[in-house]
């Protein structure tokens, strides 16, 4: 990863266009990552949504299609 | 991270689960899975789902019965009582597509006897359990346990098509919570024409 990503702006969803993108979409054509902590995910999450909290993402990346936008929260 | 890994498309959801207000599973990210983890093949799984179905359509039926009193309310959870039907319908069609043959209902009790009598219900909770928590509850009450199950039971399949490799299998599963996205919506309407 080099410097300059750090500086990338990753672009926003507000709730409401998530809702719309989710149910417009069949679930085969996003991801959608909690990125949280397990017991947040436990509590409640987004149907759907796969956990792969923050402090591990960078070793679980290969569960993720690339191809496919992605959503975390 | 991700962008620097290759992902093109990546979006933040703005306030992050506080700013959702749409509906939320509950339960660890393996909730449920264990049910099917006995399926060898997509039969099978068409078999334990057929079941949960089956456990669905028995805890309606049963909260239809509770409402003796309430011709309108009676008559929602009837309806209830046919979408599940008609899911179990959509299932079996489903399979016979895929694998040009009705399952074997024969075989398949032999092996899951105990968890095709549909004493369990989708989100995983068994019927009787659902049915004597209903007994003294509101029509508000009961389908918002109905829905929160129904949310499980998406969130499950959702899961388990992507977590899954058999390729019948996971189309099976994508029915599922194909099914499961427009019941759940259905419910909500009701939900919503209750409050």
């Amino acid at each position: 990863m080099g410097v300059l990503n750090f500086f990338k702006t990753i672009p926003s969803m507000s709730a409401d266009e998530t809702k719309r993108f989710i149910s417009a979409k069949h679930p085969d054509e996003y991801n959608l990552v909690d990125v949280r902590q397990p017991g947040e995910y436990e509590g409640d999450h987004i149907p759907g949504a796969n956990l792969i909290p923050m402090a591990e993402l960078k070793d679980r990346l290969a569960e993720i299609d690339p191809e496919k936008p992605t959503i975390v929260y | 991270m991700l962008l620097g890994a290759g992902f093109k498309n990546v979006y933040s959801m703005e306030g992050g689960i506080r700013a959702w207000d749409g509906m939320v599973a509950h339960g660890v990210p393996e909730a449920g899975m264990a049910y099917f983890s006995p399926a060898a093949d997509a039969e099978e799984i068409v078999g334990l789902a057929w079941a949960l179905e089956e456990g669905s359509k028995f805890f309606y039926q049963g909260v239809s019965e509770h409402f003796s009193h309430d011709k309108e309310a009676q008559e929602m959870f009837s309806w209830l009582v046919s979408a599940e039907k008609s899911h179990e319908k959509h299932l079996l069609e489903t399979y016979e597509k895929l694998a040009g043959k009705q399952p074997d209902f024969v075989k398949l009790r032999s092996k899951f006897s105990n968890s095709l009598d549909g004493s369990v219900m989708e989100g995983g909770i068994p019927v009787k359990e659902a049915l004597d928590w209903a007994k003294d509850k509101g029509i508000s009450e009961s389908l918002e346990l109905a829905i929160a199950l129904e949310v499980n039971a998406y969130d499950l399949y959702v899961k388990m098509s992507r977590a899954i490799e058999d390729k019948q299998a996971k189309l099976i599963f994508e029915k599922l919570s194909e099914e499961e996205q427009v019941h759940l919506q259905k419910l909500a309407k009701l939900l919503d024409a209750r409050l």
